[in-house]
């Protein structure tokens, strides 16, 4: 009962600013911009599953914002160019792999922290989108948004594909062996290879994974809109590294699950809206994001020490 | 005594070198001598020009630079072109620090944070490194000039009267900025609200949103305005990735037409939404004129052509322009463009 206590009081929280919002600002449930507003997320919570994963083998990938925008712009050009969607996407996520099969080299083999790894990577593939890209916007052919259908057809199909690759990564990381690796190597790495894991490996397609996520998410992002900014993986890593810190993901390894961190990042997705339909200035958008996030990581620090003692 | 002697010897070459450069200049008499020999000297040292802007991966600036590389041809001098990835007031001082280092001789900067900059720019000018700011300028104290798009009186008051024409001038209306923080966008909405409340007493700014300079994130601060406020008439956006990025949440909450949206930005990345009636009218200056401009400012403040109190300067093909008390360098009035006159410009 004690175990879900993180993600059942961040769903608490959610529950409350929901109510809050009910009372004051009905219209905040009006159908057509809520699904506006919760296929937008789409692509972050694309982005937190991998971070998720990548947190608990106890590592971090801060370069995803950067595969994000390279993926997009890569995607858009070849469509633009006249390529379909459904190669596109495949694409997309084998560039975003490559990428992250970079960091898991430089990470699993060489042994280096990942914080620096991915640090070195995010600069670099976001000056390689600056010098490719020069800031143009992409300008993707008629079709291409909402997959040819109609706009409310193409959010429901976008959120329900999102959240069934959540429900099926949380599946296989509680039940299967390959999943509860990931655990294992982010408790203990050296305990996992005696016990015949190969940390080493589960590191390397975490990160693998992670990169061919952020091309899968480009695409459910660029999907929303005729016009791709290349700007548009700036900033989202440290929204998906929040999400999975505020919904339970241990940032020290080995603990969280995937529905906490998608229970995270609705609540720190409605937090911006929720301050627009209570009108609340802006100012105040980042401070609060803040405080929650501040909230999760001394209550994880709280956890820890009681849990060492 | 080592020294004085050193001293006298390069004090000696260098009459050595610069009398015959004075002897071949005509027309000279012997007080006016050292000087022209001094400005031939500096003239024929190439100048080196460090440029910022406030962004280097946004297409606004990356026009900027296309102007200010088009200067550097024709005035033949060094540049050194650089800044933050996306808009960070903090790397933006980092650079200006490396250059004091490496000694340049003219800084062109567009300031992310009017006040946090300063600091940086005044050391270098303390160091000797001339300054000019544009796009958005520094504390008056910290350079020399500032190359100003337009007055920001000017877009503020442009914007607000077109935002007026488009409500009938009543009715609310919301704006997007990009940081809260940025100097040049917190002026011009400055002179946004004087407007408004000394013009349009039936309009009403419900509320200023910033979107990071993001696309999609001016799309999602949009989509919550328009259901929080359900009388707005009409989006505001003043920085340019904000601008389609609004246009496609009125298109996509189907209020286009009943929501109007006009902002600053630029034509290639609003021209659909032009044609479909969805945003009704962009503001813009033309953009590569604005580091064209910037550039020949900083040169001629270096070659010593631009002096503090000068009310006027010329600007190679942008002919004689003004400057005013604030040492403000104006490049014209902001143009309004829209459905019927965007395909006219190639940015």
């Amino acid at each position: 009962m004690n175990r879900y206590f993180r993600e059942l009081s961040v769903a608490g929280a959610l529950v409350l600013l929901l109510g809050l919002l009910g009372v004051v600002a009905p219209q905040f449930f009006e159908l057509q911009p809520l699904l506006s507003r919760l296929t937008a997320q789409v692509p972050t919570l694309v982005l937190t599953i991998g971070i998720a994963m990548v947190m608990i083998t106890r590592q971090i990938d801060i370069s995803v914002g950067s595969q994000f925008g390279l993926c997009a712009v890569l995607a858009g050009n070849l469509l633009a160019g006249g390529l379909s969607l459904p190669l596109a996407l495949p694409l997309a996520a084998t560039a975003g792999a490559a990428m992250g099969a970079l960091n898991g080299c430089l990470v699993a083999w060489l042994g280096l922290p990942s914080i620096v790894v991915t640090l070195a990577t995010m600069v670099t593939w976001a000056e390689v989108l600056r010098l490719t890209q020069q800031g143009r916007f992409i300008n993707l052919p008629a079709g291409v948004q909402w997959l040819s259908l109609s706009q409310a057809a193409g959010q429901t199909a976008l959120l329900a594909a999102s959240l069934a690759l959540l429900a099926a990564m949380a599946w296989l990381l509680k039940n299967r062996s390959g999943g509860r690796h990931l655990y294992a190597v982010g408790s203990d790495a050296e305990a996992a290879r005696l016990s015949g894991i190969n940390p080493k490996a589960t590191t390397f397609w975490v990160f693998v994974f992670m990169g061919a996520l952020a091309g899968v998410a480009a695409v459910c992002n660029l999907v929303q809109s005729p016009q791709v900014d290349p700007k548009c993986g700036t900033g989202l890593e440290l929204k998906a590294i929040a999400a999975a810190v505020v919904g339970g993901i241990a940032v020290n390894g080995g603990r969280g699950s995937l529905w906490g961190a998608f229970v995270g990042l609705l609540l720190l997705a409605t937090i911006n809206p929720a301050l627009t339909f209570l009108h609340v200035e802006a100012y105040w958008e980042k401070a609060i994001q803040g405080l929650v996030i501040l909230l999760a990581v001394v209550a994880d620090g709280i956890r820890s020490r009681r849990n060492a003692s | 005594m080592p020294q004085t002697t050193a001293m006298k010897r390069s004090q000696f070459l260098h009459s050595l070198l610069v009398l015959p450069a004075a002897l071949l200049l005509p027309g000279c008499n012997k007080s006016e001598t050292g000087a022209s020999a001094e400005n031939a000297a500096g003239a024929g040292k190439k100048l080196t020009i460090a440029f910022m802007p406030k962004s280097k991966g946004n297409s606004y600036f990356i026009n900027c630079e296309k102007g200010a590389r088009e200067a550097v041809q024709e005035l033949g001098v060094d540049l050194l072109f650089d800044g933050p990835t996306n808009t960070d007031p903090a790397k933006q001082n980092e650079i200006v620090e490396n250059w004091i280092t490496l000694g340049v001789d003219v800084m062109a900067v567009a300031c992310e944070n009017k006040e946090g900059i300063s600091g940086a720019l005044k050391k270098a000018q303390e160091k000797g490194i001339k300054v000019v700011t544009f796009d958005s300028d520094t504390t008056p104290d910290a350079r020399s000039f500032f190359v100003s798009q337009a007055t920001a009186q000017g877009i503020g008051e442009g914007l607000m009267d077109e935002a007026a024409r488009l409500c009938g001038e009543e009715g609310e209306f919301a704006i997007i900025t990009a940081t809260l923080t940025a100097a040049n966008m917190n002026e011009w909405r400055k002179y946004i609200e004087a407007r408004l409340a000394e013009k349009y007493p039936k309009m009403k700014l419900v509320d200023t949103k910033p979107c990071d300079d993001q696309k999609d994130k001016a799309q999602q601060e949009t989509t919550n305005l328009l259901g929080a406020n359900p009388n707005l008439k009409c989006i505001m956006a003043i920085c340019s990735p904000a601008v389609p990025g609004a246009a496609e949440a009125v298109k996509q909450a189907g209020k286009a037409g009943a929501v109007k949206v006009l902002g600053l930005g630029l034509p290639s990345e609003n021209r659909a939404y032009l044609k479909d009636g969805i945003t009704q009218s962009v503001i813009l200056w033309k953009v590569a004129d604005l580091g064209y401009l910037a550039l020949h400012a900083a040169h001629a403040l270096g070659s010593g052509a631009l002096k503090a109190g000068d009310t006027s300067f010329k600007a190679g093909r942008l002919g004689e322009l003004q400057v005013d008390s604030d040492g403000a360098i104006i490049l014209g009035k902001p143009f309004v463009f829209n459905k019927e006159n965007v395909d006219q410009f190639d940015f």
